[in-house]
C-alpha cells in the first residue's frame, strides 16, 4: 500500500474533525489532498476510504444541515466521537490503569493494553512520568478467538464452529458473553440446536469463528447473567476417603485431613476430595493405598490395570 | 505480519496527540511506546509532515520538529491535539485488568478508587456489553501473593517453605523473587535460589510459609544464565489426548492425531514431574521415548497395584 493511500486518509481525517457543518463529496473531492481522476475513481476512491475509516472505528456522520435542499448529503467527524473522553486522571489512577494494561502477556490483550496505554500518556502527558514498573502479575494464556467472539457478541451475530470435546460436532449458537475462569476463557451462549444456554471453553473450539447471520439476529435476554450458567462455579460433591500414606510421604494429602500412625511404615488419613480425586491419589504411586469407598478402590485397580 | 496502509494511518493518527501530549521524547522512546522501530517511526514523522488541513500551506500543514531525534515535538497539531478514544477492545483490557488488580489489592480504599476506575472505562464500552464479558475467578487467590508482590518491586531476598509436587517432599529455602505470573489461573513464581544462584518456578499455592529477609538491590546482576536442559520425550494415548495437550500445551512440542491415537513430543526439564503427571492420568498412556522414564512410569503403575493384592 502506498504512502498517498496513508496521506489522502489522514487528511481526510483531518479534514473531517476541522469542519463544524457536513462536508459534500464535491467539497471533499476539491477541497481534501489526495482525490485525483475521473469523477468515478474519486467516488470508488472516496467509498473504500470511508470503509477504511470505519474500520479503525472512526465514527463518520451522514446527513445534513439543509432542510430544504436534502438532495445532497455531507460527512463529518464529530470531536465527542472521536477523542479519547475519560477526564482528568490522578497520578494514582494513571498507575492503575498504567498495571493494568501490562497485566496480559497474551498478544491481544498485550497490543491492546499498550495501545491504550499510549492514548492515555497522550491525554495526561505522562509519558516521562516516573515508570510505574511492569505488573508483577500477569496472565499469559493465548486467545486467538477472542476477538471474533467480541464482534459477535456484540453485533449480535450468530456464529458457528466446530467444538471438540471427546469427539468433534458442529455448533450454531447465539453468542451472549465471555468469561474469565481460572485463566482461560469460556463463551456463554443459546445453543440454537439444543434451544438450551450452553458453555463452552473457547480453547476447545477447532475451527474458525463462522458468521451465520447478519447483525442484531437475536437479543440478549434481559435478564440474562452469564454467572447463573457457571457450572464450574457450583459447589462440586466431595468425596470422603480413608487411605494408607507411607511415612513423610504425600505431603499434600496430609494438610486435607486427620493423620493417625500405624507403624513405622505407614499412617492412616481421611480426607475428602474433588472431581479431580483419581488423579490426586495416582499422584502419590504406590505411597498411597485407598481403603475406603470399596467402589473407588475398584475403580483404582480397574484404571491400573489398564495402564499396565 | 506485514504492515497495511491501515495500520499506518492508525499509528500515524495516534503518533501526534501522543508527542504533542509529551514533548521531548527521543525518537527511540517513541518507537519503543509504539513498539515499532526508530526508522519506522521516522518515516512516520515525514509522512505526517506532509499531511493537513484544505489549504495545505505552512498555516494548515502539521508543523512537527524531529531534526533533533533526540528531542521530538509537534509544534501545531492542529484538530489532532487529543489521542483518539479507546476501541472496545481497548477499554475492555483496562476493565479486565483493574478486575483482576483489585483481586490482588491490599485496602479497600485502594479497591473503591480502582472499581470507580472502571464504572468510567466502562461507559466507554457501553453499559449493555460490559455484563457480556466478566471474570468468575480470574486467579487462585493465595495469601502470600501480595506479599510475592512487594518482595519483587522491592528486590527482598524471602525464605519459604515449599511442598514440591515432583519430589513430594516439604523443604526450605532461600529465594530471590523475580517474576509472578498466572496460568490456567494457578500463580507461578519465578525465583533464584540464593544458595546456587540457579533459577527455579515455584507454584504459589504450594507455598506454605513465607519471611522476608534482606534487600538486595544487586542480586540479580550475580545470576547465572538461566539452564534450560531439557529432555525430549515421546509419548502415545488415545482420545482424550486432547484434554492433555490443552492441560499441558507449554510443554508440548509437536503433536498429531490418527484414528482416535494421539502422538505426542514434550520437552520438560523434570523426569520426576512428568513420571507422576504420566502415572497419575487417569487412562493409559504408552512412553515411547526415552526408554528409562517408560520402565519408571511402569515399575510404580505395577508396584501400585501390587499394594492392593
Amino acid at each position: 500500500m502506498s504512502d498517498q493511500k496513508t496521506e489522502r486518509l489522514i487528511n481526510l481525517t483531518m479534514a473531517l474533525l476541522a469542519t463544524k457543518r457536513f462536508l459534500s463529496k464535491g467539497e471533499i473531492f476539491t477541497q481534501v489532498a489526495g482525490y485525483e481522476g475521473s469523477p468515478e475513481t474519486k467516488e470508488r476512491m472516496f467509498e473504500r476510504d470511508k470503509d477504511d475509516l470505519r474500520a479503525l472505528g472512526i465514527e463518520i456522520q451522514v446527513g445534513s444541515h439543509d432542510a430544504y435542499f436534502d438532495d445532497e448529503l455531507g460527512y463529518r467527524i464529530l470531536e465527542s466521537d472521536y477523542e479519547l473522553n475519560i477526564g482528568d486522571l490522578t497520578p494514582i489512577e494513571l498507575s492503575y490503569l498504567s498495571l493494568a494494561s501490562k497485566m496480559w502477556r497474551n498478544q491481544l490483550f498485550a497490543e491492546s493494553g499498550s495501545l491504550a496505554l499510549v492514548k492515555i500518556d497522550a491525554h495526561s502527558g505522562s509519558a516521562l512520568r516516573e515508570d510505574f514498573g511492569t505488573s508483577v502479575l500477569s496472565l499469559e494464556n493465548e486467545t486467538p478467538l477472542f476477538a471474533p467472539l467480541w464482534e459477535a457478541i456484540t453485533t449480535h451475530r450468530n456464529i458457528s464452529f466446530t467444538y471438540r470435546s471427546k469427539g468433534t460436532s458442529k455448533r450454531h449458537i447465539s453468542p451472549y458473553g465471555l468469561t474469565l475462569w481460572r485463566g482461560s476463557w469460556y463463551l456463554v451462549g443459546l445453543d440454537l440446536d439444543k434451544s438450551e444456554i450452553r458453555v463452552f471453553k473457547v480453547a476447545r473450539i477447532a475451527s474458525d469463528i463462522n458468521f451465520e447471520s447478519k447483525t442484531s439476529s437475536f437479543s440478549i435476554p434481559e435478564d440474562f447473567r452469564i454467572q447463573d450458567h457457571l457450572v464450574m462455579l457450583q459447589q462440586e460433591p466431595r468425596i470422603v476417603f480413608t487411605a494408607k500414606v507411607r511415612v513423610g510421604k504425600c505431603q499434600s494429602l496430609r494438610n486435607e485431613g486427620a493423620i493417625t500412625n500405624i507403624d513405622g511404615e505407614w499412617d492412616r488419613i481421611n480426607f475428602s476430595l474433588g472431581s479431580d480425586w483419581l488423579e490426586r491419589i495416582l499422584w502419590f504411586g504406590s505411597d498411597v493405598i485407598v481403603e475406603s469407598p470399596e467402589e473407588r478402590v475398584a475403580e483404582i485397580k480397574d484404571v491400573l490395570r489398564s495402564k499396565l | 505480519m506485514k504492515e497495511t496502509a491501515l495500520d499506518r494511518v492508525s499509528r500515524a493518527l495516534n503518533l501526534i496527540p501522543f508527542i504533542a501530549g509529551n514533548p521531548g521524547l527521543s525518537i527511540a522512546q517513541i518507537a519503543e511506546r509504539f513498539n515499532s522501530t526508530p526508522v519506522q517511526i521516522s518515516k512516520d514523522l515525514s509522512l505526517l509532515h506532509m499531511c493537513g488541513l484544505p489549504g495545505y500551506t505552512h498555516l494548515e500543514l502539521l508543523d512537527i520538529d524531529y531534526e533533533d531525534p533526540d528531542y521530538v515535538e509537534v509544534t501545531d497539531a492542529q484538530v489532532l491535539d487529543q489521542p483518539r478514544s479507546l476501541t472496545q477492545i481497548e477499554a475492555l483490557t483496562l476493565v479486565l485488568g483493574l478486575q483482576l488488580l483489585s483481586e490482588i489489592a491490599k485496602e479497600p480504599a485502594e479497591r473503591e478508587s480502582i472499581s470507580e476506575l472502571q464504572k468510567r472505562l466502562g461507559k466507554l464500552i457501553g453499559e449493555e456489553f460490559t455484563r457480556s464479558v466478566t471474570i468468575a475467578d480470574g486467579v487462585i487467590e493465595s495469601p502470600v501473593v501480595k506479599d510475592l508482590r512487594d518482595a519483587i518491586s522491592n528486590s527482598h531476598i524471602v525464605s519459604i517453605t515449599y511442598n514440591s509436587a515432583s519430589s513430594d517432599t516439604i523443604t526450605s529455602r532461600k529465594i530471590f523473587p523475580i517474576d509472578l505470573f498466572f496460568k490456567d489461573g494457578v500463580g507461578y513464581l519465578q525465583a533464584a535460589l540464593v544458595d546456587g544462584l540457579e533459577y527455579r518456578t515455584f507454584r504459589v499455592d504450594r507455598i506454605l510459609e513465607f519471611e522476608i529477609e534482606a534487600s538486595d538491590q544487586e542480586f540479580i546482576s550475580k545470576l547465572k544464565e538461566p539452564d534450560f536442559a531439557q529432555r525430549e520425550i515421546e509419548i502415545e494415548m488415545g482420545e482424550d489426548g486432547i484434554f492433555f495437550l490443552e492441560k499441558h500445551n507449554e510443554i508440548v512440542t509437536s503433536s498429531r492425531e490418527a484414528d482416535g491415537t494421539f502422538f505426542i513430543t514434550l520437552k520438560v526439564s523434570s523426569l520426576d514431574w512428568i513420571k507422576r503427571v504420566i502415572c497419575s492420568w487417569p487412562s493409559r498412556i504408552t512412553v515411547v521415548k526415552p526408554l528409562d522414564l517408560a520402565e519408571v512410569v511402569h515399575e510404580i503403575t505395577r508396584s501400585t497395584l501390587e499394594n492392593y493384592s
